[in-house]
């Protein structure tokens, strides 16, 4: 009994000691995994070193689709006050009454946002970039590639891992398979990428490489594969046997948006975090870490050399639109001549 | 103080003077009531959800529309998926059936400290979760395994074991298999070794005691794991998304993909309710077999 109060007065010191200290709390919902890691350590805890009176609570979710889920059962009586989530997405959340407008009201740094930061119709603006790359084994593929076209190599049938639709690294894929197919505006069809990928089904051992891409071909389960350039990086440098191109053709960008939730219980913070989120220190101190590509034209590039220039500039609101169509174009015609 | 008087004031009846039919009822409602909530309720919901209107980009319009119902009836791929989900399924519990049952028949008639041993070598893969074991198959499976390997070595082109149907069906069949021992030997219990032995007697060959004797007897239990095993087989996803490479379209694998990576919930609602109609299917078939049986 004794040992007992002491405990919950030991406890309860510790809390009272600890409360006051923060004024208010944060929730920022993002990426679970390396993402989060990162992320605290770039962006989160800088912050709350210089915003003593803010704690942000780091609440993780493996993917955009899960914390849209949340959202949604939270809507009468929302927990969380930011979000970080792809932008297709958000514009299904801001469709859905979810998410307040981040302006210049918010934070003075939207102004300086690259164009692509702004997608049509999605209350958040764009907090990082990435693009999709070619990755490979280094020891099953010796001589660095550098187009696109290695995946279609009779050479590595049956050793070429890649995420499928609706997966949206699947789409980007077809986007850029469509350019290099001569197939025009992807808008309008994407017939020309789908007869391309057609011929490059034969080569593939899964459509659905698990925990991730990179795995399979850091380990050389598989030799060659797609996936995001910030994890690919990440990954590449802690294994070595992974291999990251930005092949010649050009690439295309997946797009993280920072996202306020309406009436959230830590409206003035949540804007505060958001602010120093889209800085010039907090982009630039991210792409250091992670090699995400920073979203505001003041930040410092330091790592990866960007090729803005190459990027295929895919218009994620209209392709959530042909989405369907193009889940079904693989399905029934790319897959099953893969089986 | 007063309340007691008033008790004691009372004519003298059984305190709880319920009735048959009120205890039973009175048992009934904790179960029922965490039933209504915990599943009645989201099934509900889960039926409401499959009439709403899903719109590009994953948003939900709450109205009252058939579109998911008549567009699951009238595309191929779905009509295929569907097939696809119970030919499998029931491919897998046929398996699973087949390698079991020596299994289980063994341990019937084993006794004493090694069949407690055996029970519990059969229980034990039930201790690691279905990621892990899944995890193992990919190891065993993959293209540079051990079992490709083998196979390559005894101057065979090895056939593609993993990502594709044959891997979720290996996969399957290994994770069903302790409920499907469990099941069996819970249905053994009409087995007496003295029947067996009257057939015997009676100068039946071992395979016709089997056939004639001891295969109506273990009826029962084959009905019950078969359930099971199907009921599980066309609820899991893990496996099959795991092993299946992108490659193996099932309900369940839809479902998920429906719901968390194409945010279209309506029709994730449907294909889920569809598998609750599969498996009252399945039920229904089952109390006919047990009918039949006795």
């Amino acid at each position: 009994m004794t040992k007992l109060q002491t405990l919950l007065g030991v406890s309860a010191l510790a809390f009272a000691a600890s409360t006051p200290a923060f004024a208010e709390t944060v929730t920022l919902a993002a990426y679970s995994g390396i993402f989060q890691d990162h992320y605290m350590k770039a962006v989160v805890e800088p912050f709350m070193k210089a915003h003593p009176d803010i704690k942000v609570e780091f609440y993780g979710m493996p993917n955009s689709a899960q914390m849209l889920g949340t959202l949604r059962a939270q809507k009468a009586a929302p927990q969380i006050d930011v979000v970080i989530m792809d932008v297709s997405v958000a514009k299904a959340g801001t469709d859905e009454g979810l998410f307040d407008k981040v302006d210049e009201s918010v934070s003075k740094n939207v102004a300086d946002l690259y164009p692509a930061a702004h997608a049509q119709g999605v209350n958040g603006v764009g907090v990082t970039f990435d693009n999709l790359v070619l990755l490979y084994n280094k020891d099953q593929v010796t001589t660095e590639p550098t187009s696109w076209n290695v995946l279609w190599d009779k050479q590595y049938a049956g050793k070429v891992a890649i995420p499928a639709v609706p997966d949206i690294q699947g789409t980007t894929l077809t986007i850029i398979a469509n350019k290099m197919a001569g197939g025009g505006d992807y808008k309008k069809s994407v017939e020309a990428g789908i007869k391309k990928l057609t011929e490059l089904a034969p080569n593939v051992q899964t459509w659905d490489p698990k925990p991730d891409v990179y795995a399979p071909i850091a380990n050389g389960q598989a030799a060659l594969g797609i996936g995001w350039n910030a994890r690919a990086q990440v990954y590449a440098k802690s294994t070595g046997k992974l291999g990251v191109v930005m092949p010649q053709e050009g690439s295309g960008f997946q797009i993280n948006t920072i996202n306020l939730v309406k009436s959230s219980p830590s409206n003035k913070a949540a804007k505060t975090f958001i602010d120093y989120a889209l800085s010039p220190e907090a982009q630039t101190a991210f792409n250091e870490e992670m090699f995400y590509g920073p979203t505001n034209s003041k930040a410092k590039i330091a790592k990866t050399s960007r090729s803005m220039d190459k990027m295929i500039d895919i218009d994620w609101i209209a392709v959530a639109g042909i989405r369907d169509g193009i889940t079904e174009q693989w399905r029934r015609r790319v897959i099953p001549l893969s089986r | 103080m007063t309340a007691s008087t008033t008790i004691d004031a009372a004519p003298a009846m059984p305190r709880f003077a319920l009735g048959r039919a009120g205890t039973a009822t009175a048992l009934l409602l904790p179960i029922a009531l965490i039933n209504a909530i915990g599943f009645l309720l989201p099934v509900l919901n889960l039926l409401r959800m499959s009439f709403n209107e899903a719109l590009a980009g994953g948003g939900i319009r709450e109205t009252f529309i058939l579109d998911n119902w008549t567009g699951l009836f009238g595309d191929s791929f779905y009509l295929e998926l569907i097939m696809n989900s119970v030919s499998v399924s029931l491919g897998i519990t046929f398996l699973t059936l087949v390698v079991s049952y020596p299994i289980a028949l063994y341990l019937h008639r084993s006794s004493g400290r090694w069949r407690t041993f055996l029970t519990v070598l059969v229980i034990s893969p039930l201790l690691t979760s279905a990621v892990v074991r899944t995890y193992g198959w990919i190891a065993l499976l993959a293209d540079q395994g051990p079992i490709v390997k083998t196979i390559a070595a005894l101057g065979i082109t090895p056939p593609r074991l993993m990502f594709n149907t044959t891997g979720v069906v290996i996969g399957l069949t290994e994770i069903l298999m302790p409920y499907m021992i469990l099941s069996l030997l819970a249905g053994f219990g009409r087995l007496d070794p003295r029947v067996e032995e009257a057939a015997m007697t009676l100068g039946a060959p071992p395979s016709k005691t089997f056939w004639r004797v001891i295969l109506p007897l273990t009826l029962p239990g084959i009905a019950l794991g078969c359930l099971l095993c199907f009921v599980l087989a066309v609820s899991s996803f893990i496996t099959p998304k795991l092993l299946g490479g992108g490659r193996v379209f099932l309900l369940a694998t839809e479902i998920y993909d429906q719901a968390i990576v194409t945010l279209n919930w309506p029709l994730a609602a449907t294909l889920s309710i569809l598998v609750l109609v599969i498996f009252g299917a399945a039920l229904a078939v089952y109390a006919r077999v047990l009918r039949v049986i006795e």
